[in-house]
């Protein structure tokens, strides 16, 4: 025992030693860790123009990623003293990754946002700079569909392409239910016969999918649109004007009793509910429907696999009897901003300015078959006879995509399930309507700053 | 001197312990001083993140522009269709519990006896447990989709009137979902229990054979209460499982959707913290989870004290 004890003492002092040596150790490593991260991020600051650009296209127009890539590779080695970081966003990410970035005034010193409110709403509290406050009006006088983004003379972003949305129809399948391939749909009449005589010779009439809630969107963007005079009548709706949010909720139940119609009558194919709006979009090419409404890019794409000779393109079919049933439903879809926290908000302008020369425009759509958002690309240089149709119907009239004037809470939390009531004939038109104006009034309670600043610019007070 | 140095050795205890009582007081403290990173990281990341939950609770709006409402958000979620929607479906699937127990314990006990192959059995049953979430959403997804692969090989079999949209269907949906936890956490409980199973003397099943037991008395009577403290813990692991921690199933095989229909109280907190920025009601959202939450886990102490106390 006696000698024991003296060894234990030492082993126990010994431990300590060691303990301490490794606790010294870990506060060290972490003193020089804490001291190594500022050290990096001042190397990078001093030395180089570093820009964070969160990124989103590639849904609206595959390729688009890649295009945008090749370009930052261009202008870096044309400006060795800018780097740009590219972060691309999926469709759940675009507005709660920017939301998110707000609050701690970090992240992206360019951001993607879908146009109009969910761009205008942020620029509205002050997160986002107007890029007018950088670019030269003579630039700007080139950018097509600035008004998407623009309060009072101030342009908050910058459009890249434009993407209409039409029916497309599948010839061959048309022929097969006796059909004539060469005329679409015009009259919402002609669509429902269609429709009829398509399902009477087994052919999915409309091939669309809802379980994202996006074929239930466009139909709001599309249709909704189609019984409104004006704008106005939605957003001061929205922002509860004096009676305007009655009569907003009577024609929604209007929209939506039509969309009821068409899923009750078997015009849309029988899973609609389970696949997403990409997935639905995939019965076409398939051709596994004969009709759909979907993005120029997506024609473009389709007539590749069913052959452009068994492709048509028109306008939807006018269902409505407002003013704005006549426009057509083109939308630059997503735009380009500077967060108002960055610091580099001259370099991040200019290169934005960058993508919208002749030959980047002309490379983005002869590498994605976009049409880009800028008059001098030469419309000339499109010769695929589809294409020129498509182009055609995007450039001709005026254009509204209803569901950019909508806040994105709305849009997510009313109008895509609204619309998934509807198709999974879980709910009556009464109750999608009932679903709208419980979210107007939670929006309403739960977001008092944005919902002031929101009917401040619906009144234009 | 002989007395002298008597005494001295009568003294040296004496005179010990002090030095002793002082090692051990060191003793008793100096664990405290290693926990205390720990602690002080736990501490910030957890209370602090707790206070400010409670905090936000009481505000609208997102940070930044935020605004006092009061208890308007917890009024807001006692009226809030979705979100009582979202409660009574966490409570529907608690229903996945008492099905994933007796599974998974029917299992354990099953390829408790050794047989050839029976850990690459066991590692076959787990599988799922460690596979990511994503994949296993696509996987589902397509499975389970309106005329997917399950609707197609119902078809085949003629048994047609059993097609149905599982995911797109709110009638359905929430079976699908049950169903895919059933699916993956079985693994889970397969292995919890065979490892208990493994734990029981191999004594105590023999001597009850000797006895005349047979293998369904040998179960029932002998291993099953031998493992009962840690059925008791799995079930109610479970149960905390699929009240606090099912988002990743309900956001990658359905999104909460068709309209709400599959939406869970953290899929309802995400939305609104996370997609809206309203965080106040997100925060009032989390506070009653964590209430909820907090009667099961209180059972699950008690369950795991009252365990250690039957070791002792």
């Amino acid at each position: 025992m006696k000698s024991n004890y003296p060894s234990m003492r030492a082993r126990w002092s010994r431990n300590r030693i060691i303990t301490k040596v490794v606790s010294v150790l870990c506060v060290a490593a972490m003193g020089l860790g804490v001291a190594v991260i500022p050290t990096a991020t001042q190397a990078s600051a001093s030395g180089k123009t570093n820009i964070n650009y969160w990124f989103w296209g590639e849904s609206d127009i595959p390729g688009m990623t890649k295009w945008m890539q090749q370009r930052i590779t261009t202008y870096e080695k044309a400006n060795p003293s800018v780097t740009i970081t590219l972060v691309p966003q999926s469709n759940t990410t675009i507005i709660s990754s920017f939301q998110l970035a707000s609050q701690s005034k970090t992240g992206p010193d360019v951001d993607t946002q879908w146009a109009t409110l969910p761009t205008l709403l942020p620029a509205l509290q002050g997160e986002v700079t107007p890029i007018s406050n950088y670019v030269s009006k003579s630039e700007m006088s080139h950018w097509l569909n600035t008004n998407e983004n623009t309060i009072g003379n101030k342009v908050y972003a910058m459009p890249l392409y434009l993407i209409g949305v039409p029916l497309v129809w599948n010839k061959k399948l048309f022929v097969k239910a006796g059909l004539n391939p060469n005329v679409g749909p015009k009259t919402w009449a002609q669509f429902l016969a269609d429709c009829a005589a398509l399902k009477k010779h087994g052919i999915t009439p409309l091939g669309m999918g809802n379980q994202d809630g996006y074929f239930g969107a466009w139909m709001f963007a599309i249709y909704e649109k189609q019984i409104l005079n004006s704008i106005n009548q939605l957003t001061q709706g929205v922002a509860n004007v004096g009676s305007s949010q009655a009569k907003l909720l009577a024609s929604l139940k209007t929209m939506y009793t039509m969309l009821s119609g068409l899923i009750k009558s078997g015009y849309v194919n029988s899973n609609v509910e389970s696949l997403s709006l990409n997935q639905g979009w995939q019965l076409f090419p398939q051709s596994k429907a004969a009709m759909s409404f979907t993005t120029d890019g997506n024609v473009l794409a389709w007539a590749k696999a069913v052959g452009e000779k068994n492709v048509g393109v028109t306008r939807p079919p006018v269902w409505g009897t407002g003013k704005l049933a006549s426009t057509y439903d083109t939308t630059q879809s997503s735009d380009e901003f500077l967060a108002s926290w960055s610091t580099n908000k001259a370099a991040a302008a200019k290169f934005l300015t960058f993508l919208h020369t002749t030959a980047n425009m002309v490379a983005l759509n002869k590498e994605t078959g976009a049409f880009p958002a800028d008059n001098r690309f030469p419309a000339k240089d499109i010769t695929d006879p589809l294409a020129k149709a498509l182009d055609k119907l995007d450039t001709s009239g005026t254009s509204v995509w209803l569901e950019n004037d909508i806040p994105p809470q709305i849009d997510s939390n009313a109008d895509l399930p609204a619309g998934q009531l509807i198709t999974s004939g879980s709910g009556s038109p009464a109750a999608a309507v009932a679903l709208w104006k419980q979210q107007l009034q939670k929006w309403q309670l739960q977001q008092p700053t944005q919902f002031t600043l929101f009917k401040k610019w619906a009144t234009g007070s | 001197m002989s007395s002298a140095s008597v005494s001295l050795d009568s003294n040296r205890p004496r005179a010990a312990a002090p030095t002793t009582r002082k090692v051990r007081r060191r003793r008793q403290w100096w664990p405290y001083g290693y926990m205390a990173p720990v602690l002080i990281v736990l501490g910030v990341v957890f209370g602090y993140s707790f206070v400010e939950v409670v905090h936000y609770s009481f505000y609208a709006g997102s940070i930044g522009s935020l605004v006092w409402v009061g208890t308007a958000n917890y009024r807001e979620l006692a009226t809030d269709p979705q979100f009582i929607h979202s409660m009574f479906n966490n409570f529907k699937l608690l229903f996945t519990v008492p099905i994933v127990t007796v599974l998974a314990l029917a299992i354990a006990l099953m390829i408790n006896t050794a047989f050839r192959g029976v850990r690459q059995y066991r590692a076959i049953l787990f599988l799922p447990y460690i596979l990511p979430a994503t994949a296993m959403g696509l996987s589902f997804s397509y499975l389970l989709q309106g005329n997917g692969v399950l609707d197609a090989l119902l078809t085949k079999l003629h048994v047609g009137f059993l097609i149905h949209d599982w995911l797109g269907s709110p009638s359905w949906v929430m079976f699908s979902i049950g169903g895919v936890i059933v699916w993956q956490q079985l693994g889970f409980g397969v292995v919890v229990f065979s490892a208990a199973l493994l734990a029981v003397p191999a004594e105590t099943v023999e001597a009850a054979r000797i006895d005349g037991a047979n293998w369904w008395v040998v179960q029932r009577r002998i291993l099953i209460p031998q493992i009962r403290r840690i059925i008791e813990f799995f079930v109610i692991l479970q149960a905390i499982i699929v009240l606090s921690s099912v988002f990743t199933y309900v956001y990658v095989l359905t999104g909460g959707g068709p309209a709400y229909s599959s939406s869970v109280m953290e899929f309802y907190i995400y939305q609104n913290g996370f997609e809206n920025g309203s965080i106040g009601i997100a925060s009032a959202g989390a506070v009653v989870l964590l209430v909820i939450a907090s009667v099961f886990i209180a059972l699950y102490l008690w369950v795991r004290i009252r365990a250690a106390k039957d070791t002792r």
